[in-house]
Formats: structure tokens, sequence, C-alpha cells
């Protein structure tokens, strides 16, 4: 990436020698002590739970039943879900398909939309607020009729493709489309991604599209030499969020089947699947196994998208050693 | 069962990671007040049901503390969505409530993993009194000889259909007792004439099967293992291959709303279909939702093969330290004639008879009143309730709807989803 | 001519904007229609328009709860009640720690923050149980608060996602204002509060919206903690309407569904503002 000062006066970042020992030990203190309410929560509130559900998941658990009925099974429920369980392995299709088309889907209309609506006019923040609504709606209970009756049959979507003569199928009935309602659905609600997008936005400074304009650089120059490196560390973040997030896809799958994963499995999303087995099945112990193996697979995706990080993000702070 | 000492270890390991105190199921340990004492007694009561069952049991049990001003509840309710995820993960923390709402799909689950009080020794002793219950009807709580819940309300099988519809095209009516073919030949004639699907195609609809299933003197479950097979399975897809062949039924993503159980997607309430496969009691509240009459007959075939099934029951957790109370309050529900009056059919025909005679005559609610005559009908000629539901009664019923939506959209042939079907079910109800 | 242009651009814009609204509204559109349809009409009727206007459904539903005797009204004000308490515990405590994984070098830090993003990874249904007994046994479930397990751990910056999002944003902040801060004599502290902290209004409006607007909607863990209806929140309340076995509410659970997205559209409008106003210049030349 070959920028010139002009546009990354950031990067002149001053180091301040870091030698001084007292200075460092200071720095030292002062971090634990600014940590230390994420210690005490995470200590507290988030790692017994979590040491808990990995227990688990070398057991039988099945909720219903007193701990001290619970029986360790090794590697049991590992080894099932690798060779004995077709439903494990479909959901996984299902959810690497969600994941790969609807987390760039949301993640581009988010940012096109937040640089449509960054420039100040009349309103914009109104604006803002009605690309927002869908989210607000949630995992609501109306969500479910308003999908169901927009992409049924006789639905909304349908009598708009009437109008060009073209006869839907029952999308969300119908096992071959009900995924790609799901994916719909998702992008739809791409409010979070896009107000994170409008704040980082927010954080360029206004300098340097004046120097930039200064070197004669017209929007499309601006565009990438000013705003894509300095919101990169935000495009980063929704990238890694959308991605946990999207393959995590819960809320959406649990509405449209009615927590099924139907039909005939098509919306069997990992975690859906996950949840039945824990809740519907009382096979916790199995379920926690999913879930540490989810853990695992999206753990390293995430240290892939964070190693190529290095190779894109631009950080004013003049980067992380 | 604490198995090797290993393995008592490693659930210790398990339980202090998790910080849950060991043995904590406070088993039927005697420091329980009485019904009769006077100190003072607090029962958590938890159910599912709308605001309506709501006013209705709230105001019942202000009848017993009327009674008994020793006790009082802390009452929960919700929706039956997400009802027994709270219930079980109150569980899993012994924080089950004293008394709780459960239904047949989950009681073998709770009863065989011992989380529900067996009340056998209650009913032997007379504490808990049903003797006017239908034999069949409390009968249908008892898992492997326990008594685990105490059946709170009667429904059985109820085949509704559009009246208005079907006049208005000069059809006939579906009547109960006609056959299979019959109907679908009905339903077939029925859908031309009305422009709308003639019926619902159940396939996917457990208590359609289970019922046809007894009809061809097989049943769902037989102990602890299927009481059918592939072969039934397959003939029961290909009965209904025959009809969405001849245009019986809507199209497969139509049929598929209607495999949802709530009241909201019934195609019968949506229009999409002129009858739908639900449970008697439920009729009044579909009517609520449709402009257009609805009638009510049972499902075709032999109506000997429906029974009386306990549309809910009330059960007691063991772990509670106020049994005794907690069984006279629901001997108090199921039996006091007040109490009876007040809650009227809102659980399904009140269990206990003389209850429901005074109910009944009560009733001023036009489809209640129709339900209610169905079910009196039907109940003449009921045959034996079937056993309770195994484990993992629920991964069979979610099991038939993915094999049966697969045979309709063209997935899977009969016989594959027929295979498919019970290697799953299998699985689950031998877990 | 540039003028011309210009106008022409901004025209163009509105438009493209406008048809967006008016595809991606549509079933927000829907929504509101049906919360005045009958319930006869509502489960049949897939058009925008009632066919018989019913108002009635918002007075219904508003007074639907008569079991115990609340108005929809007390599951706003629980529901406010404790989506702010989650906007103050969050902004709080995730800024805290953000400011340490952002600009603080100690030992442990690469750790704890991949520890940190770790806690995002695992799927939330197998914390529920596990969760359930650890608050048990710390004895924050139920009694006359029982919004403790909501809001307690949210005051610990337990949610990764703002910690995240927080270092993200610390870092688009240019670090010579730190080291100049620290030349004037700050202390770790001092540039926390008058560096770090003005310029990060951006990123704490964010969190702001979002620890509201997911507290508003969040169901399950709400469903498990809150057993009292008179506690009980929107979201749960809302689904209260639907036992889809039994009774059946649609038209005004819809009503309500509406009247619970005006409070969350207004804090987001309120907050949005302070996403335009800049704070660029000022933070740059301090």
């Amino acid at each position: 990436m070959a920028l010139t000062t002009t546009q990354r006066p950031a990067r002149h970042s001053v180091r301040v020698p870091q030698g001084s020992g007292r200075g460092v030990r200071r720095e030292g203190r002062a971090g634990y002590v600014f940590l230390s309410p994420w210690l005490l929560g995470f200590g507290a509130f988030t790692l017994l739970p979590m040491l808990g559900s990995l227990v688990l998941s070398f057991t039988d658990y099945d909720i219903l039943s007193d701990f001290s009925e619970l029986h360790f099974i090794g590697l049991d429920n590992y080894r099932r879900m690798f060779t004995a369980d077709p439903a494990f392995w479909h959901s996984v299709t299902v959810t690497v398909l969600f994941g790969i088309i609807s987390v760039p889907l949301k993640l581009a209309a988010a940012f096109a939309v937040a640089l449509l609506l960054n420039r100040g006019m009349r309103g914009v923040g109104f604006f803002r607020g009605l690309f927002y609504l869908p989210s607000l709606l949630g995992g609501s209970v109306a969500l479910g009729f308003v999908w169901y009756s927009m992409f049924n049959r006789d639905g909304s979507f349908n009598q708009l493709l009437g109008l060009f003569g073209v006869h839907g199928p029952g999308w969300v009935n119908d096992p071959d489309w009900a995924l790609g309602t799901l994916i719909l659905l998702a992008v739809w609600q791409f409010g979070a991604p896009m107000v994170i997008f409008l704040a980082g936005l927010k954080q360029v400074p206004v300098e340097l599209y004046e120097a930039a304009s200064v070197d004669g650089a017209g929007a499309w120059r601006k565009f990438w030499s000013v705003t894509m490196p300095m919101m990169s560390p935000v495009i980063f973040f929704n990238l890694v969020l959308e991605t946990i997030h999207g393959f995590q896809g819960f809320t959406g799958a649990f509405v449209i089947s009615g927590g099924t994963g139907g039909p005939v499995d098509s919306t069997l999303m990992y975690t859906l699947y996950l949840y039945v087995k824990a809740f519907t099945d009382y096979e916790m112990g199995y379920a926690s196994a999913l879930a540490w193996v989810f853990l695992a697979a999206i753990g390293l995706l995430t240290v892939v998208l964070f190693s190529t990080g290095r190779f894109w993000v631009h950080y004013s702070d003049g980067g992380d050693e | 069962m604490s198995g090797t000492p290993r393995r008592r270890l490693l659930a210790v390991a398990a339980a202090a990671a998790l910080l849950v105190p060991l043995a904590a199921c406070g088993d039927d340990a005697g420091s329980s007040p009485s019904a009769d004492s006077t100190e003072p007694v607090e029962l958590s009561f938890f159910w599912w049901g709308g605001d309506a069952r709501a006013k209705l049991t709230e105001d019942a049990l202000k009848l017993y503390t009327a009674k008994h001003p020793n006790v009082t509840f802390k009452t929960t309710w919700q929706a039956n969505q997400g009802y027994f995820d709270k219930l079980a993960t109150l569980t899993a923390g012994n924080a089950a409530p004293d008394i709780f709402q459960i239904d047949d799909n989950y009681l073998t689950e709770y009863a065989s993993r011992n989380v529900t009080l067996d009340l056998s020794s209650y009913q032997k002793s007379g504490k808990l009194d049903t003797s006017k219950f239908p034999e069949s009807l409390w009968k249908y709580g008892e898992v492997d000889g326990k008594l685990a819940g105490v059946a709170f309300g009667e429904n059985t099988q109820g085949l509704v259909f559009n009246k208005t519809k079907l006049q208005a095209a000069n059809q006939p009516l579906p009547t109960s007792g006609m056959s299979w073919e019959q109907f679908i030949t009905w339903a077939q004639a029925a859908g031309a004439a009305t422009k709308t699907a003639g019926t619902q195609d159940p396939s996917a609809d457990y208590k359609a099967f289970w019922v046809w299933l007894r009809q061809q003197g097989k049943d769902l479950y037989k102990g602890k293992e299927l009481g059918f097979t592939a072969q039934d399975v397959t003939a029961w897809f290909d009965l209904w291959k025959g009809a969405r062949d001849k245009g019986a039924t809507p199209p497969p993503d139509v049929i598929r709303e209607g495999n949802a159980t709530d009241i909201t997607k019934q195609l019968v309430v949506t229009g999409k279909a002129l009858t739908s496969w639900v449970w008697v009691n439920q009729l009044p509240e579909l009517q609520k939702n449709t402009k257009d009459e609805l009638g009510v007959v049972s499902y075709p075939g032999d109506p000997k093969a429906q029974w009386a099934r306990a549309s809910m029951y009330f059960s007691v957790y063991r772990g509670s330290s106020k049994k005794d109370v907690a069984v006279d309050v629901i001997n108090f529900l199921a039996n006091d004639p007040e109490a009876g009056k007040v809650l009227g059919t809102d659980r399904g025909l009140p269990s206990n008879l003389d209850v429901r005679t005074t109910v009944e005559s009560a009733v001023t609610d036009k489809a209640m009143k129709t339900s209610i005559d169905v079910e009196n009908q039907l109940g003449k000629t009921f045959g034996p309730s079937p056993q309770v539901p195994l484990k993992g009664h629920s991964t069979l019923r979610s099991e038939l709807i993915k094999a049966a939506e697969s045979v309709q959209t063209g997935k899977a042939s009969s016989a594959q989803a027929a295979e498919a079907f019970i290697t799953a079910v299998k699985t689950a109800i031998s877990k | 001519m540039g003028r011309m242009t210009g106008l022409a651009k901004r025209s163009l814009r509105l438009v493209v904007i406008l048809a967006l609204l008016a595809i991606i509204l549509y079933p927000l559109a829907w929504l509101l229609g049906s919360s005045f349809k009958s319930q006869e009409e509502v489960l049949s009727n897939a058009s925008v328009w009632p066919e018989h206007w019913t108002p009635g459904n918002y007075p219904q539903g508003w007074t639907h709860f008569k079991s115990a005797a609340v108005t929809f009204g007390r599951f706003f004000l629980n529901s406010t009640l404790v989506a702010l308490l989650v906007v103050v515990g969050n902004a709080a405590s995730c800024l805290l720690a953000a400011y340490a994984f952002a600009r603080l070098r100690f030992r442990g830090r690469r750790m704890f923050f991949a520890i940190m993003i770790g806690t995002l990874l695992l799927p939330g249904h197998v914390l529920i149980v596990p969760q359930f007994i650890l608050f048990k046994q710390l004895g924050l479930v139920g009694g006359e608060f029982p919004y403790l397990p909501l809001v307690v751990p949210h005051f610990l910056a337990t949610e990764a996602f703002f910690v995240f999002l927080m270092v993200q944003f610390m870092r688009s902040i240019p670090r010579e204002l730190d080291e100049a801060a620290k030349i004037d004599g700050c202390s770790p502290f001092g540039v926390f509060r008058n560096v770090i902290l003005p310029l990060s209004r951006p990123a704490l409006v964010t969190t702001a919206i979002f620890s509201f607007i997911w507290t508003w909607n969040d169901f399950f863990r709400q469903l498990v903690y809150v057993s009292e209806t008179t506690k009980n929140t929107v979201p749960v309340a809302l689904r209260a309407f639907i036992d889809s076995s039994g009774q059946v509410t649609v038209g005004p659970m819809f009503a309500m569904s509406v009247l619970s997205l005006v409070p969350v559209f207004l804090f987001f409008l309120a907050f949005q503002r302070m996403l335009v106003e800049g704070i660029n210049t000022s933070g740059l030349k301090g």
C-alpha cells in the first residue's frame, strides 16, 4: 500500500521511546486498573459458565437429570458429531452457505447506505432512523408474521412478481428457497453495521480531505486514498463481527422456521440445530460439544481475518507491535 | 446412580465448575408442611397460556387461599413458545416451581428423569381424588407405573371444516366415521366446487398418523419400542400422495404453512383449505379468527381409534419442599365445583365428570358448545388410551414433519422418507 | 454549471434514498396496516390495507393483561429501566477496558484480548443453563428486582462486542495526541480523561444505541429471569399475546409491536444526532 504522506498525516506518529522503566511500569499498572472491570466480569460471569459448558461437552448431560447422574463419556460427543450425525454436516453446509452469501451482502448494503447518508442534508437523521427501522424489529414475534406474509404463496412479493407475469413459489415454505428468504432477512436488517460505518465516517478527520483537495484529488481518489484507509479499522470490525454474527445466525432461522429448521432442514442453521439438541432433545452435553466445535471453527476463521488485517487495516495509532 | 468412584469424582468436578451443590434434589424427605397445617406457605405455580387462562387460574387459586388463608401463590405464566426452555432451565438450577403445567409431549421426559413427584401414594390415600375422572384419562398420566401428572382437561382429535364455504357451494359436510378414501374423494369434490383446496394434507401430523395407525391395529408406541414399521409409514405417505395427485390438497408450500401447530397458521383459518386437523377444544379459538362458520367432526376412519387425551397435566416438582400442599391444591382445582366453574373448559373438558356436567350447562359460546357436544359424542365410542408417548416424542413429531415434507416436495420417495424417519426416531427414543 | 451538477447530484441522492426506503419499509408498512385489522381479517387478508379499520387493537392491546391488572405501559417502563441501566453499564465499563487494550502496554494484554474475542464465539444457548445456575448461587435470581442478572454483568464489561468496537475506534485516534498530553505531564489516567474520553463520542453513542436496542429486543434471557407478570419486559409481554396452541390475539399484538418500535426509534433519533455533529476538528486541534 503505497500511500503518500499527504494522505496519511497520522502515520507520522512520534514514538516516544518506551525505555523508561518507570513509565512502562506505571502504564502496566494503569492497564490492569482499567482492565479490572473486564477481568472481574469475565472471571465472575463468563469464565465459569464457559468452563462449565466445556466440561459438560464430555458428558451426557440432559438438563433435567440431577448432576449426580451425570456420566463422563470422554470424546463420544465429538466422535458422534463427525462420524455418525448427518444432520451435523447438513447444518454446517447450510450455515456456510448462509454466511458466505449474507455477510458480504449485508456489509455492502450497510456501507453503501452509510455513504449515502453521511453527507449533511435536510432530515438525514430521520432517514437514518428509517433505514434502521427493520433492525429495530429484531427477532420480535411480529417479525415471523411479517416475513411469512411477504414471502408465502399469496404474499406481497409474489403479487409484485405477478405484475411482471412471474409466478413465484411459496418462498419461505419451499425447501429450495427458504434459505434465500433467510439471507434476505439478514441483509434487510443491516442497521447495526450501517450505524458503525456512519460513526466511523464521522471520525475521518476533515483535514485529510482538505489536504487531498489541495493535491487535486477527485472524489473517487479521495474515497480510495482517504476514506478507505481511515475507515479500515471500522470495516475490519464490522467484517469480524458480522462474520461471527452471520455464522451464528440463530434468530432469523428460528423465527422463519418456527424453531425447527424446516422445510426439510433447509434452514437448519448450526446454532439452531444446537438449540434443538439442547432444549428439545435434552442433549445438552452434545449441544455443548457442538458449541465448542463452533468456537474452534469460527475462532480459526477469526484468526485468519486478523492475520489478513495487518495487510489492509490502517491504524492511526501507529499500529500494534 | 453414582457409578464408579472415579465417575463420581468427575461428577463432583463438573458440579464444582457449575457451582452446583450435589444431591440437592430434595428427595421425598419429610419436613414438608402438611396440607392442613396453618403455617404460612407460598407455592410457586407455572403454566403456559394466554391472559384469559391466567385470569381464570388466578381466580381459582384465590378460592383456595380463601379456604386456606396460610397458603399463597407465586404464579408465573407465559405463552407456550419458550415455556419448556424456561422450565428446563429452572429444573437444572433446582429451582423448578412447586406445581407446573406439562403436556404429553414432555411428561415422559420429565417423569423418567425423576423431576416429577410420583402421585400414586396420594391417589391411594385419597388425598388426590381421581374417582370421578374417566379411568382412561387419569391413566394417561402414568409413566412406568408412576402417576406423573394429573390430567387437567380432556380433548381429542377433531377435523375442523369451513361450513360457510361448503354450504355456499352446495357441498355435503364431512361426517364422523367416513373412511379415509371416502374423505379424500369428498375433499377432491368439495375442493373443485369451492375453488379452495379440499383438505390440509395431514401426512406430517403425528396425531392424524397416530389415529390412522390405531385403526390399522397398530400404535405409535408399544412398550419401549415403536408400534409401527417403515411399511406403515410408507403406506401413510402413499395415501396422501394419492390425495395430492388428485388435487384434494393444496400445493406443498401451502401444506407446509399448515404443518405448524399454531392456530394462526391453520389453513381453515387462513382460508387456504376447507379442513384442518386439530384438537376439538381448539375450535372456539379458531372460530374467533375467521368470519366463516366452522364445524368439527372426528378424524376419518373408525372413531373408536380416538381416545380421551389429557390436553395437559399438572405435576408436582419432586424437589419441592411443600409437596403435600401442592398436591392438595391440584386436588382442589380438579375436584372443587366452584373452582371448576371458574376454570371452565379453558384447559379442555374438566376431568372430573361431575364438574364437567355443571360446567357444560353453563356454557353459552356457540363454538365452545359445538366442541363440547362433539367431544361428548365421540366420548361414547372412545377406545382405551394408548400409553403416554416415550422420551424423544418431540423428535418423532419433528422428524415426521421433515419426512412428510420431503415426500410432498419430491425430495424423497415415500419409502426413502419412511426409512429415514424410522432410523432417526429409533435413535431418539433409545437414547 | 457546477451549481447545477451539485443540485442534480443532491436530487439524485434523494431519489435513490426514497426508492430504497420504499422497498425496505414495505414490510413495516404491512405491520402497521395489519395492526388496524380485525381479528377475523388479520390472518386471512394479506394486503397492507385493512378492510375494516379497527383502531380498537391499540386500546385492547394496551389493557390486554387483565390477569395482573397492569397496562402495557408498565412493560414499557420495565424495559426502559433495564435498557437504560445496560446502556450506562456498557458505556462506562467497556470504555475502561477498551482504553486498556487500545493504548496501554501491560503483560498479558494480547492474551486477554484474544480471550475477550473468544467469548464472542461460543453460541449462547449452551451458556444459559450454567449462567442460570451461577446467578442462582450468587443469589441474583428472583426477588423484588429480578433484573440483576440482566444488568449486573454489563457493569463489568462482559459484552465483548462493545469493548472491541471501542478498541477499533480508539485506534483511529492519532497517538500524537496521547504523546502530547504525556509531555504536558498527563498520567495514563489523565490521557484517558483529557484525550480518549472526549474523542470517543462516536463509539460511546454507537454503544448506547445498540445497548438500548438490543436490550429492548432481547427475549430469551428476560424470559428466563423475569417471572412475575408485573415485572415483565416488552418482548416477553409481546409473546404473551400469542399462545399458539390456545388464545391468540394477533391484532393487539401487532398494535403493541408497532408501539414498541416508537421508544427505540426515538432513542435512535436522539442519539444519532451526536453522530452528525462533527467531533473531528475540535478533537484534532486540541
